[in-house]
Order: C-alpha cells, then structure tokens, then sequence
C-alpha cells in the first residue's frame, strides 16, 4: 500500500514537473531559431489562387479596364479591405 | 478571410475572374462615404442592390457594367452559388454588348483627401500577417476551421522620419507605439479592435548591432483582453537604405472583439510577422486598417 502511494506521489511530481517545464518552454524569450521557424509559418503560399486574380483596387481604374476589354465588373466590396485587413 | 478560403478559391470562379471579368476589390467603408467620382460610381451600384442605406454597411459581391448598372448583388460565399450566378449574369452581359459599348471612361476629378490616403513621401510599408497557433476546440465546422488556421494580412506605413531614424539604427517611440496599438493585435478572424494608448502596459523595443529585441505588455483595464509577448527580428541598412527590416512577435494572448468572436478559451499563442514590402503586391498599396478614416491619428 505505502509502495502504491509513494509510486503515485512521484507520478505526481513528475506530471508536475513536466507541465511546469512546458509552460517554461512555451514562455521561453523568442531566439534565432524560433524566428526563423516562425517567419517560414506565416508566409502566404504564393500560388494561393485568390493572389492569382488581377484585382483593381479603385473603382474608377476597373471602369476603365472593363470599357476597354468589355467585360462586366466584379466588385469584392466587404468591411475592411479584402487584400489586406484581416 | 472567408472569400479568400472559399470562393476565391474555386478554380472555375477564379478563371472566370482572371479572363471574363474585371475583378476589383476594395473596403466599402470608404466608397460608401468618399466624396469624389469613386464614391459616386460605387454608390451608384451599390443603391440598386438591397444595402442603399450609406449609413450601415453595404458589403457583399457585385457584378455591374462599366455605365453603373448593378446586375448582380449577392452576400453569400457560397462557391457553387457564386459560380452560377457569375454565369448567369455573364450571359445577360453578353446579350447586351452593343448597350455597355456605349460607356464612358469616368473622369477623376478631385478626389477626396480623406478616403485617399497614400504612404508619405518617403516612408516605408511593412507586411504584417498574424496567426493564432494553438489552443482552439477541434470543430467539424467548416467556416470555423478556416478561422482557425487563418493567416491575416495588413500593412505598417512608416514615416519618411520613423524611415531615416532606421536608418540610424533607432525604433523611434512613435514606431513602437502604432506597432503596438495597431499591428499587435489578433485580426485572424475578423476586423479587430485596436489597442488605446493607455492600453499599453509596458512596451520596449532596442535594437543592438542588426537584432531588434524587445517585449510588449498590453491590456484592457476590464482584463478581458490582452497581448504579452516578445519581439525578435533583424535590422539591416545597406548604402544608405533598410534593405531588411523582419520583426516577429510572440506570445499570449486572450480575448475577443465583436468582429473576432470564437477565440480559444483563455490565453493562446499568437505570432505576428512584419517584413519590408517590395511593391509586387496589389496589396502593398492597401492602407493600413488603423489608419481608416484618420490618418494623422495612425501616423502620429
């Protein structure tokens, strides 16, 4: 019984320990290497297809396109600019 | 965010857009108000669609012809939807050819200042992206999932002074305020609320030698929001110009606004990285979502 319980208690601290360690780890102060390992996790994929469309960014400019290639306009109107808000 | 993960990526919408029509996207917060011929145009669209109250907001996707006349509104993102619609009003398009062949191009004029806001002479325009790393609940649910592995975009401006005190190898107080105020801030799911000054507990950003180091501390006084995290990045001036200027942040943070509802629960880890823009993106002539509508207040 008393071995049983000393088992545990050292399951405990060890748990503990490594729980403390992690939370340590994750509050580490950034370094090179995470730098860099985070700079490669936040670049936008380039052949997203969205960045492939030849967007316009003013009305009047796609006025002027659309008169000259004769095509309608398609208009992504939303709260906040859709290139670059959010 | 959506759009981005939804509709503009069908690759039937997207060819239609690349060769069938003249896609143009913009912040309608701005046309709706500005008072020059852009918002007149746009206003002239959009009032003959359902959302005509200028007041409120009138986002959504249109399709119209180049003499104003709306053939299409639509505020649903769904692709299969969206595909069929663009074909349909193609074809009306179309039937009508001799009609829009009779359009004018719109002359500028003057435009209003205050919706036409441009980089100072000068400055410089920083990519900013951010993304949540972890602590979300699993979900099935589509939409959410998008939020949840969603990369954001902004754009830092800097000012010709901040610019030349780079060049020296100084942040200048100015720079480390809007960075944090307007740029740490977690916008992966939504337009986000902004930091006020008094909001920033403890800010510190040096640079030694290329390193820019630093910490941030940001909070609500209710505690219901806020950012702790570190800064890392490099600095590099070559022949008289920043040729590399990479800054990351990481670290907790907690709290939702109104438009970035569904955090994770509690503090989560959060990453945003800035890096000197190049011009080769549409998106790097975007203005700053902090600087909407008053730009000496982003700038100051």
């Amino acid at each position: 019984m008393k071995y049983r319980e000393f088992t545990s208690s050292r399951l405990l601290v060890g748990l503990l320990m490594a729980v403390l360690f992690t939370k340590m780890s994750l509050a580490a102060e950034l370094n090179e290497s995470e730098f860099r390992s985070l700079q490669r996790q936040l670049q936008p994929p380039a052949d997203a297809p969205w960045r492939t469309i030849p967007w316009k960014i003013t009305l009047i400019e796609a006025q002027r396109t659309a008169i000259q290639e004769k095509k309608p306009i398609f208009i992504w109107a939303m709260d906040g600019h859709p290139l670059g808000c959010t | 965010m959506l759009d981005r993960a939804s509709t503009f990526a069908n690759p039937e919408i997207v060819k239609m857009l690349r060769t069938r029509f003249v896609p143009v996207a913009i912040d309608q917060a701005y046309q709706r108000r500005q008072k020059d011929a852009e918002g007149e145009f746009y206003r002239k669209i959009a009032g003959q669609g359902p959302r005509s109250n200028f007041q409120s907001t009138t986002q959504g996707f249109y399709i119209a012809t180049a003499q104003g006349k709306l053939l299409l509104y639509n505020n649903n993102r769904d692709p299969a939807k969206v595909q069929r619609l663009m074909k349909e009003k193609l074809s009306i398009f179309q039937q009508n050819a001799a009609e829009h062949s009779r359009a004018v191009a719109i002359k500028p004029g003057k435009v209003d200042a205050r919706y036409n806001v441009s980089l100072p002479t000068g400055g410089l325009v920083v990519r900013v992206r951010a993304k949540v790393l972890g602590g979300y609940e699993p979900t099935t649910d589509r939409w959410l999932a998008i939020f949840q592995n969603a990369l954001s975009r902004d754009n830092l401006w800097i000012s010709a002074a901040e610019h030349q005190a780079l060049l020296r190898g100084e942040i200048p107080v100015s720079l480390q305020k809007r960075i944090a105020r307007f740029h740490l801030v977690d916008n992966t799911r939504g337009e986000p609320p902004m930091w006020k000054e008094n909001e920033i507990r403890n800010l510190k950003m040096t640079v030694t030698g290329n390193r820019i180091q630093g910490q941030v501390t940001l909070g609500t006084d209710r505690g219901d929001r806020g950012f702790e995290a570190d800064l890392f990045g490099v600095l590099e001036v070559k022949a008289g110009k920043v040729v590399r200027l990479d800054l990351v942040a990481r670290g907790d943070f907690w709290g939702e606004g109104t438009y970035t509802r569904h955090a994770p629960k509690g503090k989560f880890p959060l990453a945003i990285f800035f890096s000197l823009a190049d011009g080769t993106d549409v998106a790097d002539r975007v203005p700053p979502k902090g600087s909407r509508g008053w730009l000496p207040g982003y700038l100051r």
